[in-house]
């Protein structure tokens, strides 16, 4: 076990020298000149060219991207960035824990919105509660968080007062961004949570529950339940990751000051170095909280757990060391 | 041959249908069938004929929907359980009245450790602790011959004779007074399946329960049951000793099971022709849409005008051997 989440943490290696090369390449490929937007529209020509110059952006692509690694790498630097002059690093990290709270506490709306009603659904198929749930599960998906969030602000804050509509500084504040991210999510985990219980609760081993003379309560909760973690692992884990990226637009909505918010603002202004690092950033949070559901696939079920030690114990004849250099 | 002894289990006129979008399946229809105390009872037929579905029904275990037990009783003890709460019969399930499935690569929960599985009905049944079932579903364990040591194991560790053990274990966990075993062995290979017959007899004998067994396999009824059920269509077509259904094969549906099964000792004697399987020809009716009279009828070869009248009653052929047949017993049959 330990072996296999050593070889993925090592398999993330070449695929974050990836993220960094495409996102590299993207950015200097886009139209758009930092220098300019730096300086704005009165700048004369010299006064361009001396920036760039300052900034190295005149050099080659290859000697910019060593440059970049080479300070990632040797010194953990992301570089400054070009509006604020500050560590790149050390914004992102001040923003972060925000993002990931947000992300956090919308899963906790979706798991405790989309587990149940799924369930229930499923449990009481074709039933009204059933036809409920599959047209609030509808109602959700189809909602977009842009929209969502200005009418939650507005009813909410505006209208009833009950509930701070920006900022971010307590419990208070987090709810309805939860809201905002948690629910469109939520209608897919009800949807899958729906269609994976309808699945199990047919299979034979629960019928031998029932014939044992299990409780339904224990049949649904102990012996169905459990062998629907897998695929709602995965949409919640997937969920995570779109919620880092959908935390641009919630973090936008509510004033949040988190990365997604950082990572708009940046891209308006061309700072590269702010734009690479945050993609970088996500994209190590990303892949962790991939390795971290597959994981939690082998404490799901056991069958995996076996596979990975087999993957884990074939990795023993290969030399480790040589793909960390 | 065993005496009359006292009725554990007594089904009366059961009726069970499936809806289904091709129409009403009528799975079972009318079944009548006793089960002494200590006795094994063989419910012998092809696939489809209802068997699987008495079992459940006892249980009450028919995924309603789509299935719906329209008439009959099922006595248990005096009492009918068609009629009782759920409650009681979660009481019942795994306590009294056990089942062992057909197929026991999917009978098991994947992510539940085998000795969880067993214990979890010694838990609910008879009030132990944790500790106390983990030793007694050991015990369970050691009886089909698996060692204990094995109760931390996932059924993905397990092949398929040892699952089957394993569902097994689970069925006989709280010592039931009936055990329904459905086609137990069907899914084995033939010396799993023989090692699970030979255990289930001795098990039988140490443990004293009575057995309803489902199968298709006729040699299974003539090693394991006393008497035998025969069931065609939802029917049952022939009901007596194991002996009487063997030896005074009455009914043609019965005398074909028997036809299609091949005969080692006839193979050097007779000549080729003779040698071959006959199977029965045609298929089974169409579930949907029973006839009113014989559902035999459009396969057997011994069909008259006669047969496709009026329902037909079992007819009892002497000491209990009882007949769904209007033709007269086959002569030469005859003893």
């Amino acid at each position: 076990m330990y072996k296999y989440i050593a070889k993925r943490l090592l398999m993330m290696i070449p695929v974050l020298l990836g993220i960094t090369v495409l996102v590299f390449l993207m950015l200097h490929l886009t139209p758009g000149d930092p220098a300019r937007s730096m300086l704005g529209d009165t700048a004369s020509p010299e006064e361009i060219a001396e920036l760039r110059e300052e900034l190295g952006l005149n050099d080659n692509l290859v000697v910019q991207y060593g440059r970049y690694m080479k300070n990632l790498i040797f010194h953990g630097s992301l570089g400054t960035s070009y509006v604020s002059g500050r560590e790149v690093m050390s914004e992102i990290l001040n923003r972060f824990p925000t993002t990931i709270l947000l992300a956090l506490c919308g899963i906790v709306v979706t798991v405790l919105i989309g587990v149940p009603t799924g369930i229930i659904a499923a449990v009481k198929q074709n039933s009204w509660m059933d036809k409920a749930a599959t047209f609030i599960g509808l109602f959700g998906v189809s909602m977009p968080a842009f929209w969502l969030g200005l009418l939650l602000a507005q009813f909410f804050s505006l209208k009833l007062g009950w509930l701070p509509a920006t900022g971010f500084y307590g419990p208070k504040y987090w709810i309805l961004p939860a809201i905002t991210v948690g629910l469109n999510t939520s209608a897919m985990v009800m949807r899958m949570t729906r269609s994976t219980m309808l699945e199990i609760i047919r299979q034979d081993y629960i019928r031998t529950a029932r014939a044992k003379g299990v409780k339904e309560k224990t049949v649904v909760i102990h012996h169905a339940l459990s062998n629907c973690l897998i695929p709602l692992i995965t949409v919640i884990g997937l969920q995570i990751g779109s919620q880092l990226g959908g935390a641009m637009v919630t973090e936008t909505i509510f004033s949040i000051p988190g990365l997604g918010k950082y990572l708009v603002d940046s891209i308006s202004s061309r700072d590269y170095p702010v734009i690479q690092g945050g993609v970088l950033f996500t994209a190590i949070v990303f892949s962790v909280v991939n390795l971290l559901v597959d994981i939690l696939y082998a404490y799901a079920d056991p069958r995996i757990k076996t596979q990975y030690a087999k993957a884990g114990g074939r990795k023993r004849n290969r030399p480790l060391e040589r793909k960390e250099a | 041959m065993k005496k009359e002894s006292e009725i554990l289990l007594q089904i009366r006129d059961l009726s069970v249908e499936y809806q289904t979008e091709d129409g009403i399946v009528k799975a079972v229809n009318g079944i009548d069938l006793n089960v002494g105390k200590g006795e094994t009872v063989g419910l012998v037929g092809e696939t489809g004929a209802g068997k699987t579905t008495v079992a459940l029904s006892i249980l009450r275990l028919i995924p309603d929907p789509p299935g719906r037990i329209v008439r009959g009783e099922i006595l248990w003890k005096g009492k009918d359980l068609l009629k009782e709460s759920i409650p009681e019969m979660q009481k019942i399930r795994g306590d009294h009245i056990s089942m062992i499935f057909q197929d026991p690569m999917t009978a098991l929960n994947p992510v539940h450790t085998i000795g969880e599985q067993i214990a979890e009905s010694v838990i609910l049944h008879q009030n132990l602790h944790k500790k106390e079932a983990e030793e007694a579903a050991k015990k369970t364990l050691e009886l089909v011959g698996i060692p204990k040591e094995r109760y931390f194991d996932y059924p993905h560790q397990f092949s398929g004779g040892m699952k089957q053990r394993v569902v097994i274990a689970i069925a006989l966990a709280c010592n039931p007074e009936l055990l329904i075993a459905d086609e137990p062995t069907t899914a084995l290979d033939v010396t799993i399946q023989a090692q699970i017959l030979e255990m289930m007899n001795q098990l039988k004998r140490d443990l004293g329960m009575s057995v309803i067994m489902i199968t298709h396999d006729l040699g299974i009824v003539a090693e394991m049951c006393d008497r035998v059920a025969v069931v065609y269509a939802g029917q049952i077509v022939e009901w007596g000793t194991t002996r009487q259904v063997f030896k005074n094969t009455y009914h043609p549906y019965t005398l074909g099971l028997f036809g299609s099964l091949p005969d080692m000792k006839a193979a050097d004697e007779q000549d080729f022709d003779e040698r071959r399987l006959k199977p029965i020809s045609g298929m089974m009716p169409d579930p949907t849409k029973l006839p009113d009279w014989c559902h035999f009828a459009e396969r057997c070869p011994y069909r008259t005008d006669e047969c496709e009248k009026d329902p037909i009653p079992l007819r009892d052929f002497g000491d209990g051997h009882l007949v769904r047949c209007r033709r007269c017993p086959v002569p030469g049959k005859e003893e």
